[in-house]
């Protein structure tokens, strides 16, 4: 038997339960006033939300406030929040959904949609693809966006998706498979 | 992808001017005091009910609820819906069908259905149980045509007096079919619809115009026969009731915690701060009452006046056809209250509506005489 790889995939079973134990802890402390939990819960939620806003809308003023509201709407509803649903499907629900209502009504206002704004203090410089991947985006529906955001980004199953966004799973394999085609053909060119 | 959009930047500064103001808010808020388990109150909640119906049901036991009724309702109300205060048909309908009331208080009934509505001009009624649509001929209850679709909802009628469109939801699909059964179409590609009543503009030319909310809070307003999209609003969180005023140049939406009232032409929202209305009704003068809670306010111009408020939480609203009476229902008390608007404010009460409508009746809308 090999060892290290029966204890790797024990781990990798473990490692999910395990953390949404500790988050569902974080919550309850949050939930009694504990500033820390609340500061870890948004340390360990925020690059993400920001990030998955960031690829929707395609510009980085209006990610920060969508994912900044999108924490302030999970202060205001965190004593009837219940501890036994995981916290980051109900805030990145929130957070795609504003993605899209703004992108959605930036495009009705007729605007030009935006290139990805780079954030000035960037960590790290995104690679060539990185940026490639994201110019190619804003060539998407916001719908498509966010489910793509939604399944590469944050790794959820189409099931998922469709259960977050409200959307017939049918709908979401088609918004994904013609969201990839014009990425390819996007990347491509 | 995944490594190339985990490899992004997130913006640090970004961060920490966000967590600057989430903390604020977070030490802002009011923590929960105390934790309790959820199954405790439901059981609680369980054997009081069950206590309540056991002793309902013995003769004591329902002079009690009557007691709680008389405390909860409006005194001296009347024992049976008599006459209406005012001329007009009222349409309702509920557990015990779809019912036209006469200002002599007569009433017919005009089939097993759920919902209805007026047409433009109160010729006829639709009307839908859960899977059929139907227009039906008020003074006889004929119906003209009927349409099978599943899970149907509001429908509703709008148009002139020679060419109309009845619109309805099945599940969150907005459907639009034409006043004499034919042509329905499924407003395939817009988005799903919340659980609001679409409505239609007052007819002002011979176009018609639909306003209806989707699940995402905004209101969409739309030339279904083109298919064109005039405006969309932004999203509005508990968007609960959608109304056109008469002349058709405002619409108004409740939320959770504001009315809108949205230019027909341009969609410019201006929003009134009231939370909590859960319907609202334009009046043929275009004062909108609200329905929030125990009370009913109205909004006249820029200024909102409350104009009645019961001793329990009130459901629908409809006004008179001259605009004089607004009435709405009282549920736990089993009761309509009628309330004069104009000159003398007097209110006028009704008991056992549930017995002389089958079930607990909702507003349909009060529509002038035949």
């Amino acid at each position: 038997m090999d060892v290290s790889s029966s204890a790797g995939a024990a781990l990798r079973l473990e490692l999910p339960v395990a953390a949404e134990r500790r988050e569902r802890a974080l919550v309850r402390e949050a939930q009694r006033g504990s500033a820390a939990a609340f500061e870890q819960l948004f340390r360990s939620h925020w690059p993400r939300a920001y990030r998955a806003a960031l690829l929707v809308v395609g510009d980085a003023a209006a990610a920060e406030d969508i994912a900044q509201e999108s924490f302030l709407a999970a202060v205001r509803a965190l004593d009837r929040f219940d501890r036994r649903r995981p916290f980051g499907p109900w805030l990145h629900r929130i957070v795609v959904n504003r993605s899209i209502d703004w992108a959605r009504a930036r495009s009705l206002r007729r605007e030009h949609f935006s290139d990805y704004a780079e954030p000035a203090s960037a960590e790290r410089e995104p690679g060539t693809h990185a940026r490639a991947l994201a110019q190619a985006l804003t060539e998407l529906q916001p719908e498509q966006r966010a489910v793509i955001v939604l399944r590469y980004l944050l790794d959820y199953t189409p099931g998922e998706i469709a259960r977050l966004l409200d959307l017939p799973r049918g709908t979401v394999n088609s918004r994904l498979r013609r969201g990839l085609d014009r990425l390819q053909e996007a990347m491509r060119a | 992808m995944k490594r190339l959009f985990d490899g992004m930047p997130a913006d640090a500064e970004a961060e920490e001017r966000a967590w600057a103001v989430v903390r604020e808010a977070y030490e802002r808020r009011e923590p929960a005091r105390r934790w309790r388990s959820p199954v405790r109150p439901a059981l609680v909640l369980a054997a009081v009910a069950a206590a309540a119906v056991s002793a309902a049901l013995s003769p004591p036991g329902r002079a009690v609820v009557n007691a709680v009724r008389r405390s909860i309702g409006i005194e001296g109300a009347q024992p049976a819906l008599f006459r209406l205060p005012a001329a007009g048909r009222l349409l309702v309908s509920g557990e015990g069908g779809t019912w036209v009331v006469a200002a002599d208080g007569s009433t017919r009934r005009l089939g097993a259905f759920a919902q209805a509505s007026w047409s433009p001009h109160a010729l006829y009624v639709v009307a839908s149980s859960r899977n059929e649509l139907a227009a039906v001929e008020p003074a006889t209850g004929q119906v003209h045509w009927q349409l099978a679709r599943r899970a149907i909802r509001f429908p509703r009628w709008g148009g002139t007096r020679t060419d109309t469109r009845i619109a309805y939801l099945t599940t969150s699909r907005l459907h639009v079919v034409a006043g004499d059964g034919t042509r329905d179409v499924d407003a395939e590609g817009l988005p799903a619809a919340a659980r609001v009543a679409p409505v239609w503009q007052p007819a002002t030319g011979d176009r018609h115009v639909l306003a209806y909310v989707d699940t995402r809070g905004r209101v969409t307003v739309l030339d279904p026969d083109l298919g064109n999209v005039r405006w969309v609003s932004a999203g509005y969180d508990g968007a609960r009731a959608l109304a056109w005023s008469p002349d058709g140049g405002t619409l108004a939406l409740a939320a959770r915690t504001k009315v809108v009232l949205f230019s027909a032409a341009t969609g410019r929202a201006r929003t009134v701060r009231v939370e909590g209305v859960r319907q609202l009704a334009f009046a043929p003068d275009g004062r909108l009452a609200l329905v929030r809670g125990n009370g009913v306010l109205v909004l006249d111009g820029a200024r909102v006046r409350t104009l009645f408020v019961a001793p329990s939480r009130l459901a629908g609203v409809a006004w008179s056809p001259d605009g004089r009476w607004l009435l709405s229902s009282l549920p736990a008390a089993d009761q309509w209250v009628f309330v004069q608007t104009r000159g003398t404010r007097r209110v006028l009460a009704v008991s056992h509506i549930r017995r002389q409508f089958g079930g607990e009746p909702a507003l349909d809308g009060w529509a002038p005489s035949a």
